[in-house]
């Protein structure tokens, strides 16, 4: 019996999965044909089947992935079964004949928050009692020199104020090449060889200690398995739109997550940070090629986690999920205009992996991966097409005159209604977007103290209803935004890289109206067109319309963290990390609070990064921090020149290439000092280097 | 010769940067000295002035060489000289450029007290134990692993490139060299 059950969760997850995906697909399809196949199937009426049908596998597989989830938790509550406990005893996580690096790659981020972060996991790995055998690695790919600097300056205050307690390295590289893919990878050709594991972690990134020493437990339990992913819950953001979101990914999250878990397995999926990995099968199977052709798809691997998960599962290792593990943290964009930005860096890499998604040796499960990837962004488009399809259709349906009488019939034919098989559909498709979201709160009517700690089950359901309205507002908005970006990358133009704007900042009207103009404007030339062409589509319509109407006003309003904080002091969008916080946030939250020593530079017009230059304890550790290589005659030229344009033209005249070259060298560096001290007119200098 | 040739040719007809030779031209290169060895750490008057005089010593024996150049320049360089002989002396070492910016980095980071005093040859505690006790170990020893990029074969890649590359060999006008669609660095 005990085999039977296990060969049934071994083997029972995935077929169940995808029958139940499958039948509700066709379901679904089958009321939609019969409402629209009267008198045969147009072309048009083709193409509405087929992007439903597309669109419904999206919905149902999301849907069936929550209900899982709501029912694999429901259970585990009840009886009382969790999954692996974090709160396990995890002596046998005690190294000491390996180590552990917990890696962070940067780029350009906020180095107070950076370094803050990082302090705040070390003293919650310290208060586990088992931080021996962690190291701490800061990968730098900082190209701003200002930024550049301070990641220096708060690396030497926080490895003075540690000693040798848990190392902490820090470099920059010298090319950021293949972005941070390329970072990861050249921290394993230089020091893979000295961890057995490296937990990445992203500049927003909080782990709790126990959630770290429990990820080295359970690699240690289980020899095959490479790769555990900690589902992050999004915490720490102010504005009403990031707590909202904050808020859906605590309770509507893990239900999605628990899902996934059930039906991926041992072929789960890599979301780029806070997750552990076997160091050496990530480095002898995961580095990756550019893909052939020019960017956007060709190129360097964008969204490189996917693809070294299915690198790792291809060469047979686990690839695991741990949605029972919770002390993982991330931070999320705080505007709406915020987030689409995000999206549309995101898009491309997963647009990328189309190519991927028929390519050879890949286990079906990271197809699939692939192909959500893609869909993720996709969908958006095809809704798009869909409404104007739906649109179209309508205005020729509505152009069509009923016919009662045929031929020698006496009495009239009425025309055949299917106002009930599209009610129907309608229906249908919104209980498979909204149940999960009343599937989590059954699950918090179900357990008291979950509940207690959303805000209660009754301000739990109350911000559940304001969180829907509000997404059906969004959501149009985020599929002209999706759209957009998708159109953008198949007419082959790229985006850079530009960093995250982490930090809570509001939305002016200017720049609300930048970003949704074209929204309000497409919403009223269409509301237009289809009521005076097509009245009855356009009441069915006015959802879609108001979300884009309203886009300037909601941006601006959801921005707010006035309005952020007034909600949570009225217990709406209360999630488990604001009621109860846990320890390693807290610390966080003071690491930021105290205040970081400014770099001590002279006051005056020039930037910041030339000001810290003077000071001579700056630019000794930055020297030192740099490789000594030979000289030659050439460079030397070059940054004599260099320094001499900065000297005559200013900072504004170098390219940020120029000015990470004048950064880079030392010969530079020691002519830039110079130079700067040498000026006929000196600025304010700065205070002793050791004072 | 465009213009901007030209103005920058103009430079050179400039009168050259005054000698070296009168207290007045001396004035301000000392007062820049004591400002740039306060930036370093020196605060006290005696071991500033022993400095300062050290450095005025090499800053007229380079304008006896004509290597003067620009006098505010060449007397910044020379103090920076005269720190990295001493960390040189200090600690022995047999210049090894990243040896001597550690330690350099060392001292100007406030990590041994006393040093000041110390270079400027006023007290006979060596330093050296403290300099090296300092450690800027930025990053661990190398210990590499060798990550070269894995294949991918994208499906459909050039297929019809490939396709014909097929008939060809079919038909025995090509070789069996063609290229696969395997993806490599």
């Amino acid at each position: 019996m005990k085999r039977l059950s296990t060969i049934a969760t071994r083997h029972l997850p995935r077929p169940l999965y995808f029958t139940l995906v499958l039948l509700t697909t066709v379901f679904c399809l089958s009321l939609l044909s019969s409402a629209i196949q009267d008198g045969g199937l147009s072309t048009l009426e083709l193409v509405l089947l087929i992007l439903y049908t597309i669109l419904m596998l999206w919905i149902s597989a999301s849907f069936w992935t929550a209900a899982i989830g709501f029912l694999v938790l429901a259970f585990q509550d009840r009886g009382g079964e969790g999954a692996e406990s974090a709160s396990e005893p995890t002596a046998s996580a005690e190294t000491g004949a390996f180590k552990t690096a917990l890696v962070m790659p940067v780029y350009n981020e906020d180095p107070e928050r950076v370094f803050a972060g990082l302090r705040a996991m070390f003293d919650s790995l310290v208060a586990t009692g088992h931080s021996d055998g962690f190291e701490f690695f800061v990968l730098s790919d900082t190209r701003e020199p200002d930024i550049w600097l301070q990641e220096e300056q708060h690396w030497r205050r926080w490895t003075e104020e540690l000693g040798d307690r848990v190392p902490l390295f820090y470099r920059n590289r010298v090319e950021n090449t293949a972005r941070k893919s390329g970072n990861l990878a050249d921290f394993c050709r230089d020091w893979g060889g000295r961890y057995r594991y490296m937990i990445v972690l992203d500049a927003d990134s909080i782990m709790s200690g126990e959630t770290l020493v429990e990820m080295v437990r359970r690699m240690e339990a289980d020899r095959r398995l490479a790769l555990i992913q900690v589902p992050p819950v999004p915490v720490n953001r102010s504005s009403f739109f990031a707590r909202m979101l904050q808020f859906a990914g605590s309770l509507y999250g893990r239900l999605f997550v628990a899902g996934l878990a059930f039906w991926q397995r041992d072929t789960a999926n890599f979301w780029g940070h806070n997750a552990i990995i076997r160091v050496r099968p990530f480095a002898d199977h995961c580095g990756l090629p550019k893909l052939p052709g020019r960017e956007p798809f060709g190129g360097d691997i964008l969204s490189h986690d996917f693809v070294e998960a299915a690198l790792l599962a291809r060469a047979g290792w686990k690839v695991r999920l741990a949605p029972d593990l919770g002390g993982s943290y991330e931070e999320i964009p705080p505007t709406l205009i915020d987030y689409a930005k995000r999206d549309r860096r995101w898009c491309q890499g997963n647009l990328q992996h189309a190519r991927l998604i028929l390519a050879q040796g890949f286990k079906p499960l990271s197809r699939l991966h692939f192909a959500m990837g893609v869909m993720s962004y996709a969908a958006s488009p095809l809704w798009l097409l869909f409404l104007i399809a739906t649109g179209v259709e309508a205005y020729f349906k509505s152009l069509q005159q009923p016919e009662y009488f045929f031929g020698y019939n006496v009495m009239p034919i009425w025309p055949e209604s299917y106002v009930v098989e599209m009610t129907t559909v309608l229906w249908v498709t919104l209980v498979l977007l909204f149940l999960p979201k009343i599937l989590a709160l059954v699950l918090l009517a179900l357990d008291r103290d979950e509940a207690r700690r959303f805000g209660g089950l009754l301000k739990a359901s109350l911000s559940v209803l304001i969180e829907s309205l509000l997404s059906v507002l969004l959501a149009p908005v985020l599929m002209l935004f999706q759209s957009k970006f998708v159109a953008a990358i198949l007419l082959r133009t790229s985006v850079g890289w530009p960093a995250q704007q982490r930090g809570d900042h509001q939305t002016g009207v200017l720049e609300a109206l930048g970003a949704h103009g074209v929204h309000t404007l497409i919403a009223f030339a269409v509301g237009y067109v289809a009521y005076v062409h097509v009245p009855d589509f356009f009441w069915w319509f006015t959802p879609v319309l108001a979300g884009l109407v309203l886009s300037v006003p909601v941006s601006i309003l959801t921005s707010r963290t006035s309005l952020g904080l007034r909600l949570k002091e009225a217990g709406l969008f209360l999630t488990p990390a604001e009621t109860e916080e846990p320890p390693v946030l807290r610390r966080l939250e003071e690491r930021l609070t105290e205040p970081s020593p400014p770099i001590e530079a002279p006051v005056g017009e020039r930037a910041f990064w030339t000001r810290a230059m003077m000071n001579p304890g700056v630019y000794a550790l930055h020297d030192a921090l740099l490789h000594d290589e030979p000289q030659t005659r050439r460079r030397r030229h070059i940054l004599e020149g260099l320094a001499l344009q900065l000297q005559d033209e200013g900072e504004d005249s170098l390219s940020l290439r120029e000015k990470r070259a004048l950064l880079s060298h030392r010969d530079g560096l020691h002519l830039l000092h110079t130079r700067l001290w040498a000026a006929p007119t000196l600025e304010a200098p700065p205070p002793p280097a050791n004072g | 010769m465009g213009s901007g040739v030209s103005d920058r040719l103009d430079v050179l007809d400039e009168p050259a940067p005054a000698a070296w030779s009168t207290t007045e031209d001396r004035a301000p290169v000392e007062q820049r000295v004591r400002l740039y060895l306060n930036a370093l750490g020196v605060q006290d008057s005696q071991e500033t002035e022993v400095l300062v005089r050290r450095v005025i010593e090499r800053v007229e024996f380079r304008a006896t060489l004509g290597q003067l150049g620009e006098p505010l320049e060449v007397a910044i360089e020379e103090t920076h000289r005269l720190l990295d002989r001493w960390l040189v002396a200090e600690l022995g070492l047999e210049s090894d450029p990243d040896q001597i910016s550690a330690a350099r980095a060392a001292v100007l980071g406030g990590h041994v007290p006393g040093w000041t005093r110390r270079w400027a040859g006023l007290s006979e505690d060596s330093l050296t134990e403290s300099i090296r006790a300092v450690r800027f170990q930025a990053v661990p020893e190398h210990a590499p692993l060798t990550m070269e990029p894995n294949p991918i074969r994208l499906c459909c890649h050039r297929l019809v490139r490939r396709l014909a590359a097929r008939v060809l060999r079919w038909l025995g006008i090509r070789g069996r060299h063609h290229a696969s669609a395997e993806v490599q660095a």
